[in-house]
């Protein structure tokens, strides 16, 4: 019987899978969130916060170019319930083609805006006045929400009046459900889903729903929420475990997976695998990233251009995989030396290199 | 009254005679002289005064003139009433000396008497018991298009020709019909007319007509030479055509449109046969004017075959053909470019540039308006509407509510248990009277 049931909810869990990735594709229409900046100032200053690094410009395009643009993947079809449609098919001139092609690239750029890497909200909302004189006037405490036409969820005031005669500021958990009956979001709900609690949590992950889940915590959370960074957090850290990188290559979450490695000291995996992959440059960038985010870095005193000699002297001075590491690029420099020679006797080969130029190139 | 009482007395001595019948032939010898009860029988029938084949005759036949109107059909056949039985053996065992047995035995002779269940099994002649022929059953599959018409069932693949065998074909018949054609010298003569299509759903389809004495060797015939005449189609896909389409072959015409992955094949029997055997998943296609097979299928073919592939769009437009598909974003796949594309001041104002209008030759087709059902302006349908209006999202929350809560439930299930829908299937009603119990 139990088998039964749990077939059931495998079923269930499938559609609601379904039903949520229905909802899920109007998110990638608008702008990933409108207001990017927490709408508190951090206070703790033993805390780096991470937002002022993940906006600086120069990061975002680290961000950028580690994601890769796979146009395939980017605009996969997704398993939506949307029924399929019949292709469209045009003839284009030759700068019909290339403006499509702009635009289509704008659209991919839109697609892959990634979620804001930002510090958790504190979880303490401000008090503005004590009046112990209206306690017990009330027997429950009275929310009034600010509806006026104008405002963001993020700066609508919310408050709240206790039973003790206190106003403050709406915790988080108020807001949210304040904003979202006044002013829903479609496919954010007011509790959060159950897939987003442990044991369909690692359901999912051991699927390799990685997208799904982070595509529907940004939907349900801010990006300041304690649960947003749980949940993120998991993932990013059983992508890096199983090596599965290519799971979330080529969507909005390479970015802050690379980031929030980058963050926790923690590149040497992605390092590999970019290493063994042959992607040295993106290897290189990768380095500079973590340069950028941990200007203590001992690495990151001497400024090299090589992306090789960059990635060389970062494992031999930062690295904590540091034997594993060093064979894998000794790996590829052999690799490297012998592609070059085979490449050069194919050129010989067919007559396009002298003997002399190639000795006086040597 | 009266009907009751003669009733009665008539079972009464139906009852004395076969009481009496088996004593006789049970208790006392046949051969011993007895005292024999008085009947009266009448040993003489219509069934006995003639011979049997008089009286099968008289069942199997009928006369010349009632042949022409069809009266033969569903008669009686001659069967061997005989069969699977012997006189002198039956269900009891008896031993009937002079019948199943010799009336002398060494000294002594043989007297009547039953048989022991071993004697009986020894003695029992070999009888071969009655075959009725099995109905032959076809898999609902592959009974064809209705009833018992031969027409869309399989047959399978053509024969080998020299030795070269037709791997992962299968042959469809299209139609196969009795025809009678009349001469002067010859009178009536019968015909068989039979249409066949084979293909091996990869894009290699041949069809062929035979006309023929006998139903099945003109339908091999026909697969043999359907299997000579094959042409290749190009599919979008694997799956769908390369275009829409129409195309006209005597009074029939046939419009074809492609379509999406999973739509299926929606249009005549014939044309989804041809497409099964061509290979073609999802397709709609209408027929109008004469629905002749022979013609349907001509026209079908000569469309496929006059499509145009990708390639040959680009090079007759020089354009680069471009596929964008709303499912993916409306990402611009180059299908086929020419070797050099003219630029936009080389279109000429007038030319056709829409592919839909290009690929059906400038021509559109007239499309029907669809009809409102006749009811959905009646006051009894709008008032059903409105009922059915707050069921409308009734499954999601449902599937909502399951995921949120575990069960068909209000949010204040936990403090008022009532607040929670009945079960309806009997395993839920079980479990909840469980739940109730403990």
């Amino acid at each position: 019987m139990s088998a039964r049931i749990e077939v059931r909810s495998v079923r269930l869990a499938r559609t609601m899978y379904r039903r949520m990735n229905f909802l899920l594709k109007d998110v990638y229409r608008r702008p990933t969130w409108n207001c990017r900046l927490c709408s508190t100032a951090p206070r703790t200053t033993d805390e780096r916060d991470p937002g002022s690094f993940f906006f600086d410009q120069h990061v975002q395009k680290l961000l950028k170019t580690l994601t890769r643009i796979d146009y395939e993947k980017i605009f996969a079809t997704r398993r939506d319930e949307t029924p399929l449609k019949i292709p469209q098919f045009k003839f284009m001139t030759d700068e019909e083609l290339a403006k499509a092609r702009e635009e289509i690239g704008k659209k991919a750029n839109r697609r892959l805006q990634m979620p804001p890497v930002v510090k958790i909200r504190p979880k303490e909302p401000k008090v503005l006045v004590k009046e112990p004189e209206l306690q017990g006037c009330e027997r429950s405490s009275l929310v009034f929400t600010d509806i006026s036409f104008g405002k963001s969820n993020r700066n609508r005031i919310i408050v709240v009046r206790e039973i003790n005669g206190t106003l403050r500021h709406a915790n988080s958990n108020e807001r949210h459900r304040m904003n979202q009956i006044y002013f829903p979001i479609t496919g954010r709900e007011m509790h959060t889903p159950q897939m987003f609690c442990n044991p369909y949590l690692k359901d999912l992950l051991d699927q390799g729903e990685f997208e799904f889940v982070l595509d529907r915590a940004c939907l349900q959370f801010e990006p300041d929420d304690p649960e947003y960074h749980r949940i993120t957090k998991e993932v990013y850290s059983y992508v890096n475990k199983l090596r599965k990188f290519d799971a979330l290559r080529s969507t909005r979450h390479f970015g802050p997976l690379a980031f929030q490695l980058a963050w926790e000291n923690n590149i040497d995996t992605l390092l590999l695998e970019l290493i063994e992959s042959e992607n040295i440059e993106e290897a290189g960038q990768l380095v500079r990233l973590y340069h950028k985010l941990q200007p203590d870095a001992k690495s990151g005193q001497v400024e090299i251009e090589n992306d090789l000699q960059l990635v060389k002297v970062y494992v031999q001075l930062d690295s904590s995989d540091r034997h594993m590491l060093s064979g894998v690029i000794l790996k590829y420099e052999k690799m490297y030396k012998e592609k070059q020679r085979m490449e050069r006797g194919i050129m010989k080969a067919h007559g396009l290199i002298d003997d002399q130029n190639e000795i006086s190139k040597t | 009254m009266a009907n009751w009482i003669f009733h009665s007395s008539k079972l009464i001595t139906n009852c004395i005679k076969s009481t009496s019948i088996a004593s006789n032939a049970v208790t006392v010898g046949l051969l011993s002289p007895q005292a024999l009860s008085l009947q009266s029988t009448r040993n003489t029938s219509f069934y006995m005064k003639r011979p049997a084949a008089q009286l099968w005759k008289s069942v199997t036949s009928v006369s010349n003139a009632g042949k022409r109107r069809g009266r033969a059909k569903g008669l009686a056949r001659t069967r061997d009433l005989n069969q699977g039985q012997k006189i002198g053996h039956g269900k009891v065992g008896m031993l009937f000396p002079g019948l199943n047995a010799p009336i002398v035995q060494g000294e002594f002779t043989v007297r009547q008497r039953r048989l022991t269940e071993q004697e009986q099994q020894s003695s029992a002649p070999k009888i071969q018991p009655l075959i009725k022929p099995k109905r032959f059953k076809i898999h609902p599959l592959r009974r064809g298009w209705s009833g018992g018409q031969p027409g869309g069932r399989t047959i399978g693949p053509p024969d080998p020709v020299d030795g070269d065998t037709f791997d992962g074909f299968e042959s469809w018949i299209l139609y196969a019909k009795p025809i009678s054609v009349m001469t002067s010298t010859m009178g009536r003569s019968k015909r068989v007319r039979s249409m066949v299509i084979t293909g091996n759903r990869k894009g290699l389809a041949g069809f062929a007509t035979v006309t023929g004495r006998e139903f099945k060797p003109s339908l091999n015939l026909a697969k043999n030479r359907a299997g000579l005449r094959l042409m290749y189609i190009e599919r979008y896909n694997d799956h769908t055509v390369l275009h829409d389409f129409f195309s006209q072959f005597g009074k029939t015409k046939v419009f074809v449109q492609q379509k999406q992955k999973g739509y299926g094949l929606k249009c005549h029997r014939v044309i989804r046969t041809c497409c099964e055997a061509i290979g073609i998943k999802d397709l709609h296609a209408k027929v109008e004017g004469s629905t002749n097979i022979l013609t349907i299928v001509k026209a079908f073919f000569a469309g496929l075959l006059r499509q145009k592939t990708f390639e040959e769009m680009a090079n007759e437009k020089k354009l680069h053909l471009v596929e964008m598909r709303k499912e993916n974003n409306y990402f611009p796949t180059v299908v086929a470019s020419p070797p050099v594309a003219r630029t936009s001041k080389e279109i000429p104002r007038n030319e056709i540039l829409d592919f839909k209008q290009y690929v059906m030759n400038g021509k559109v087709a007239l499309e029907k308006k669809r009809r409102d059902s006749p009811f959905s302006k009646l006051p009894s349908w709008q008032f059903h509407l409105r009922k059915q209006e707050r069921l409308r999202n009734q499954d999601d929350v449902v599937i909502r509510l399951r995921a949120e809560y575990g069960d068909v439930c209000s949010f204040h299930a936990e403090k008022y248990p009532e607040a929670r829908a009945p079960k309806w299937s009997k395993h839920g009603k079980k479990k909840e009277e469980e739940a109730v119990e403990t």
